[in-house]
C-alpha cells in the first residue's frame, strides 16, 4: 500500500483537504455537544444509591413538607438517618449570571449518608458546629477560588432576609465526590440557620423542608419502606411521594418532556449533513483520480490497492476532523458547561462521548470512501485511462 | 458588461447530477435544522407573545419574577379589590377584580413520565375579566364552592385523566373533571378550580395574584408608586402582555439562542462543503472557462456567473431543508418553562420562518461561492484551456 | 531476458452505441525477442487495443497470446496484475505520472510492487533516470518538467523495474519534432543496449523509422510487416 501516495494525495488538494477536514471537525463537535448534553442526564440515573430513598410532596415541587414530619418518619421501620434537604436557590453576589446549586442540610446524618463525599480540606466538625457554616465542592471551589475561611456572599431569592442584605456562609471544608450523581459544584449550610432566621422574623420564606431523605438500614426492604412512608401520610396535611433516588432524578429528565428527542433529531441532521458532504468530496476525488487509478493499475497495482487508496485517504480526512474536533470540545468543555447549566444540567464530555463521535466520523470515511473505491475497482484500465475527466 | 448566460450555470447543476443533488441535500439537512429551531420558536412566539392584554393589571408580591414567586395574603387582596380606583366596575357595580392563586403541580403524563402542570384557583370575577378569551369547549364550567375543575384544552394530548367526567387528586381531595375550556396563551396548559376550595386541598391560604381589569392606557407604575411606603402591602403592578413577555422571554430567547448557536455552526460545515463543491466543478470545467474567456467575457462576469451557481445551489438547499421541516407543521411539542410547568406549543413553520431560513440558505451559497468563483476569474485563457 | 510474443487467433470487440465492433480479428503474429517494433495502421485497426492486450489491461474474447512461457489467457486479472508488475512496461502519450509525486516517487511507484528495501528501490530509480538523462531533475513534480522531460521520466519509471517489453502508445504524440527525436533515440537505445523488445503505437512514419520492424494492422487483421534495417535512422 502506497502510504506516500495516500497522503501525497489528500496534501496535494490543500484547500479541498482543510475545506472537508472542516466539515467534519464541525459535524464531530456539534454531535459530541449535542450527547454530551443528554448523557449528563443519564449518568446521573446510573450513579444513584440503592439505600438512599427520598421524600417529597406528592402535589408539587414547589411546596415543602411540615416539619413535624421529622419526628413522624423517626418511627418507620428500616430509616437509619433522616436528612432535610432544602433548595435555597440563591445567587452568588458577585456572579449574579453563574449558577450553581445550594442547599440548607442537616449536618449531622448529612455526611455519614453520603459516603461518596470525602472532605479533602478544612473540618467537618467545624462546619457542624458553625451556625453560618458551609462545605462546598472543588469544582466551585476551583472556579471561583474560594478557600477555607472565606466568607461567600449569597442573594437569596427565596429565601430573603428582611434587612436586605445578602446572606453569609463561611467556608469550614471543601469536598471531594467519587460519584457523578454527587456534584463538587454545590454548596451546603446549615438547615437550622435558615429556620431560625425564618422564626425570629430576619428572613422569609417558605416553612418547612423541600426534601426528607432516609438513610436505609441495612437489608431493608425499599419497596416497603416507601410504602409505609406514603401510607403514613396518605391524609395529609400534604401528601407526599417517597422514590429511590434514581426515580428523583428520573423525574426531571421527564419534565424536560420532548427536549432530549429534539436534541437527538438535531444530531441525526448533522450526520446526515456531513455524510452528505464527505460522499460529496469522495466521489470528486475519485472521478478527478481516476486516470490515476489507470496508471496505477496499468503498473500493476491490484484493484484493491486502488479502492484502498480513495478509502484511506476518506479516513485520512475524517480522523483528522474528529480529532481537531474533540480537541476543540475538551478545550471548550468549562465554558458551553457553564451556559448550558441553566437549562440542563450535568453537562460532560466523558470518553463515551468523545468515542462515538470518533466512530462516527470514521465510519462515514469508510463508507463515502467505498463507494468511490469499488467503482474505481471495477473501472477497468482501458476504461480508467480513457476517462476524460 | 455581458453577463454569462444561467442557462449555461442551470445546466452544469443538471450535467454534474449527483454532486449537485449530494451538496443540495448537505445544505439542506443544515437548513432544516435552522427552519426547525426557527419554527419551534415562531410556534411559541404566537401562543404567547401576542395575547396579552394590556387592559389586564397584575397584582402580585413586589421582586416576585413570576407567579410561583409570588405571595399576596387575603386581606392585602381585599385592599387591592376596594382600594385602587382605576380598576373599572362591572354591570353590578363590583370592581372587576380577582383574586388568584397558581401553583404548578405534579400530574402524570401518557407516556408514563411527569410533569409539573399549572393549576390556577379563580374567583367568578376572572371569567368576567377575561371575557370571551375563556369559552367553555366541553362540557360546563365548574361550580363555585364545589370539588370541581375544568382543564385547558392544550393539555388534554399529553396528561393523564384529565378528561371530563375524570378525577384528579389534588393533594388529599378528589376533584371532578366537568369541562374543557379553550383559552388564549398560557392559559391552555392550565387547570382551572374554585380559589378557596383549591387553596384548602393544597393547604396554602396565600394567594398568588390579583388580576383586575383597567383601562388599557392606566399608568401601573404610578399605581405601584402610590403603595411605596405603605406597611400594608408593596405590590408589583404590571399587565398581563408584559407580564407574558417577560415569562416567555426567557424561554422564546432560549430557543433562538440555541438555534443561531446551530445556524452558525452548521452553516460553517454548509459553507465547507458548498466551497468544496465549486471549487470541484470549477476545476472539471477549466476548459469551458477557457473558452468563455476566450469568447470575450469580463473576469467579472465570470465571477458573478459562479457566485450565481453556489448562490442557485444554495437556495436548493434552503427549498429542500423547508420541505423536509414542512410535515411537522401543527405537530405539538411540549417542554417546560421556568416555572418547571409544561408548555404546550406547536411547530409553526410561518412565511417568515420560510423565508429567513431560504434567505440564510442563500447567504450560505453567496459565501461558499466567492472562493471558487474569484479563482475561475483569474484563471488566464491559455492556462485554462491548456490545462484539459 | 527477452521473450517472444506469439499471438493465435486473438479476436476482441467491443460494444459501442449498441453496435458491436470487431476491432481484432482472428489476429495471428509472432514477434521476435529484443525487437523495436513499430505498430501502424488507419484509426479503429486496432493498434491501441492490440497493445492493451500485450501488456495485459485487457483480455481477449478469444485466441491465445502467448509471451515467454507465460499464457495471458489463462491468468486472472490478479495474477495478470502481478505479471504486469514484473515484465511489462508502460509509455503513454499522455505521460501519465502522478502529479502529486516528484520524478524520482514517479519511477518508484512500480517498484513498490517489488520485494526491494527502501534504500533499493531509491537507488534502481536514480540508475533508472540517470539512463533517461534526467539524474539532476529528481526531486522535481511534474508540473516544474518540460513536456520532453516528462515524457523521460515515464520512460525511466517504465524500466525501473526492468521488464523484458516496453508498450509504448503514440509516446511522441505531445512533443515537438525534436524532443520526439531525443525520445526515440533513447528508446532506440533501450532496446539496442539492454536488449528490451518494445512494441510502439505511432501514425507518424518518422517517427516508425526508428524502429526495426512496421507491423501493419488492417481492419483488425495483420496486413504487412516491413523491414527497416535499410531505411533506419541510426543515433
Amino acid at each position: 500500500m502506497p502510504w506516500k501516495l495516500l497522503v501525497r494525495n489528500v496534501l496535494g488538494h490543500p484547500v479541498r483537504s482543510l475545506l472537508t477536514i472542516g466539515a467534519v471537525m464541525v459535524a464531530v463537535f456539534l454531535v459530541c455537544i449535542l450527547q454530551a448534553v443528554t448523557s449528563g442526564l443519564s449518568r446521573s440515573l446510573d450513579a444513584s444509591s440503592a439505600n438512599r430513598l427520598l421524600v417529597q410532596s406528592a402535589v408539587s415541587l414547589f411546596v415543602n413538607l411540615p416539619l413535624s414530619y421529622q419526628q413522624k418518619l423517626t418511627a418507620v421501620d428500616g430509616v437509619d438517618a433522616i436528612c432535610k434537604w432544602q433548595w435555597f436557590g440563591g445567587r452568588y453576589e458577585q456572579d449574579k449570571g453563574g449558577f450553581f446549586p445550594q442547599f440548607a442540610i442537616d449536618p449531622e446524618p448529612f455526611a455519614p449518608s453520603y459516603p461518596e463525599m470525602t472532605i479533602t480540606s478544612g473540618s467537618y466538625e467545624e462546619f457542624k458546629q458553625t451556625r453560618t457554616g458551609c462545605i462546598i465542592g472543588e469544582q466551585l471551589a476551583q472556579k471561583y477560588g474560594w478557600e477555607i475561611g472565606d466568607r461567600v456572599p449569597i442573594l437569596g431569592t427565596i429565601f430573603t432576609r428582611v434587612d436586605g442584605k445578602p446572606w453569609e456562609f463561611v467556608v469550614n471544608a471543601i469536598y471531594e465526590s467519587s460519584s457523578p450523581a454527587f456534584e463538587e459544584q454545590q454548596m451546603f449550610f446549615q438547615f437550622a440557620y435558615i429556620e431560625e432566621s425564618l422564626e425570629q422574623g430576619g428572613a422569609t420564606g417558605p416553612k418547612g423542608s423541600g426534601l426528607y431523605m432516609l438513610k436505609l438500614s441495612d437489608g431493608a426492604d425499599p419497596i416497603s419502606v416507601q410504602r409505609a412512608v406514603d401510607e403514613m401520610f396518605a391524609n395529609g396535611p400534604q401528601r407526599v411521594q417517597t422514590t429511590t433516588e434514581a426515580e428523583f432524578n428520573r423525574q426531571f429528565i421527564s419534565m424536560l418532556g420532548d427536549v432530549p428527542q429534539l436534541l437527538r433529531l438535531i444530531g441525526g441532521a448533522v450526520l446526515f449533513a456531513i455524510f452528505f458532504a464527505v460522499l460529496n468530496t469522495m466521489l470528486l476525488a475519485g472521478r478527478e483520480r481516476t486516470r490515476d487509478l489507470g496508471v496505477m493499475k496499468a503498473l500493476g497495482f491490484s484493484n484493491g490497492v486502488a479502492a484502498g487508496l480513495l478509502i484511506g485517504e476518506a479516513l485520512l480526512l475524517c480522523a483528522t476532523g474528529a480529532g481537531l474536533a474533540i480537541a476543540i470540545a475538551l478545550s471548550t468543555e468549562e465554558t458551553i458547561a457553564a451556559v448550558t447549566a441553566t437549562f440542563i444540567p450535568g453537562f460532560a464530555l466523558d470518553q463515551g462521548t468523545l468515542l462515538m463521535g470518533a466512530t462516527i466520523a470514521l465510519m462515514i470515511g469508510l463508507v463515502s470512501g467505498l463507494l468511490p473505491g469499488i467503482r474505481a475497482a471495477r473501472l477497468t484500465t482501458t476504461q480508467a485511462m480513457q476517462e476524460i475527466v | 458588461m455581458a453577463f454569462v448566460p444561467i442557462r449555461y450555470n442551470v445546466r452544469s447543476l443538471f450535467v454534474r447530477f449527483s454532486s449537485t443533488c449530494l451538496t443540495v441535500l448537505a445544505v439542506g439537512a443544515t437548513i432544516a435544522v435552522f427552519a426547525g429551531m426557527l419554527s419551534l420558536q415562531q410556534g411559541f412566539a404566537v401562543l404567547f407573545q401576542e395575547r396579552g392584554r394590556t387592559d389586564l393589571a397584575l397584582f402580585m408580591r413586589q421582586g416576585a419574577t413570576s407567579e410561583g414567586e409570588s405571595g399576596v395574603t387575603r386581606t392585602q387582596c381585599s385592599i387591592l379589590k376596594k382600594e385602587v380606583p382605576e380598576i373599572e366596575r362591572g354591570a353590578d357595580g363590583n370592581p372587576l377584580a380577582s383574586a388568584e392563586m397558581y401553583l404548578a403541580v405534579r400530574l402524570r403524563k401518557f407516556d408514563g413520565g411527569e410533569t409539573n402542570v399549572a393549576i390556577r384557583g379563580v374567583e367568578q370575577a376572572t371569567f368576567a375579566i377575561h371575557g370571551d378569551d375563556i369559552t367553555i369547549t366541553e362540557g360546563e364550567n365548574f361550580t363555585p364552592g364545589s370539588d370541581e375543575l375544568i382543564v385547558g384544552g392544550g393539555l388534554l394530548d399529553r396528561i393523564a385523566n384529565c378528561r371530563v367526567a375524570d378525577t384528579l387528586k389534588i393533594n388529599t381531595v378528589t376533584f371532578r373533571i366537568v369541562g374543557t375550556f379553550a383559552g388564549k396563551g398560557g392559559y391552555q396548559s392550565e387547570i382551572w378550580g374554585d380559589l378557596d376550595r383549591l387553596s384548602e386541598a393544597l393547604e396554602r391560604p396565600v394567594r398568588s395574584r390579583v388580576l383586575a381589569r383597567v383601562a388599557p392606557d392606566t399608568d401601573l407604575a404610578a399605581i405601584e408608586a402610590r403603595y411605596d411606603e405603605d406597611l400594608r402591602l408593596q405590590p408589583k403592578v404590571i399587565n398581563e402582555r408584559d407580564y407574558l413577555a417577560s415569562q416567555t422571554s426567557s424561554l422564546s430567547g432560549r430557543f433562538l439562542f440555541v438555534g443561531r448557536f446551530l445556524a452558525l455552526i452548521m452553516g460553517i460545515g454548509a459553507i465547507f462543503t458548498g466551497t468544496n463543491s465549486m471549487l470541484a466543478t470549477i476545476g472539471a470545467r477549466t476548459h469551458e472557462i477557457g473558452i468563455l474567456k476566450a469568447v470575450g467575457y469580463q473576469p467579472r462576469a465570470i465571477f458573478l456567473s459562479f457566485v450565481g451557481e453556489s448562490l442557485l445551489l444554495g437556495v436548493l438547499g434552503g427549498v429542500v431543508g423547508c420541505l423536509i421541516i414542512l410535515p411537522f407543521q401543527g405537530a405539538e411539542t411540549g417542554t417546560m418553562n421556568s416555572t418547571f410547568s409544561e408548555v404546550t406549543f406547536a411547530f409553526r413553520t410561518t412565511p417568515t420562518a420560510m423565508l429567513e431560513s431560504i434567505g440564510f440558505a442563500a447567504s450560505l451559497g453567496i459565501i461558499g461561492g466567492l472562493l471558487p468563483a474569484w479563482r475561475a476569474s483569474r484563471m488566464t485563457p491559455t492556462q485554462a484551456l491548456r490545462r484539459s | 531476458m527477452s521473450a517472444a510474443i506469439q499471438l493465435r487467433s486473438v479476436t476482441k470487440s467491443y460494444t459501442r452505441g449498441g453496435e458491436e465492433l470487431r476491432v481484432l480479428d482472428e489476429l495471428d503474429l509472432d514477434m521476435d525477442e529484443a525487437t523495436f517494433y513499430a505498430l501502424m495502421g488507419p484509426s479503429g485497426s486496432g493498434k491501441t487495443t492490440l497493445l492493451n492486450l500485450v501488456g495485459g489491461l485487457d483480455h481477449a474474447d478469444s485466441g491465445a497470446i502467448q509471451i515467454g512461457a507465460d499464457d495471458l489467457a489463462a491468468m486472472d486479472s490478479g495474477e495478470l496484475a502481478q505479471w504486469r508488475s514484473e515484465q511489462i512496461g508502460f509509455v503513454f502519450q499522455g505521460f501519465n505520472l502522478l502529479p502529486v509525486l516528484s520524478a524520482r516517487e514517479n519511477v518508484e511507484l512500480p517498484l513498490l510492487l517489488a520485494p526491494l528495501s527502501r534504500s533499493q528501490r531509491r537507488a534502481q530509480a536514480e540508475r533508472a533516470l540517470d539512463l533517461v538523462g534526467l539524474g539532476d531533475r529528481m526531486g522535481h513534480k511534474p508540473r516544474e518538467l518540460s513536456g520532453g522531460q516528462e515524457q523521460r521520466v515515464a520512460i525511466a519509471r517504465a524500466i525501473a523495474t526492468d521488464p523484458q517489453i516496453i508498450l509504448a502508445d503514440e509516446p511522441t504524440g505531445d512533443l515537438d519534432r525534436d524532443t520526439a527525436d531525443n525520445v526515440l533515440e533513447l528508446l532506440q537505445r533501450l532496446n539496442r543496449e539492454l536488449q528490451k523488445t518494445i512494441l510502439m503505437v505511432t501514425h507518424d512514419p518518422q517517427a516508425a523509422s526508428y524502429a526495426n520492424k512496421t507491423i501493419h494492422l488492417d481492419k483488425g487483421k495483420l496486413g504487412r510487416i516491413d523491414d527497416n534495417s535499410q531505411v533506419q535512422r541510426s543515433s
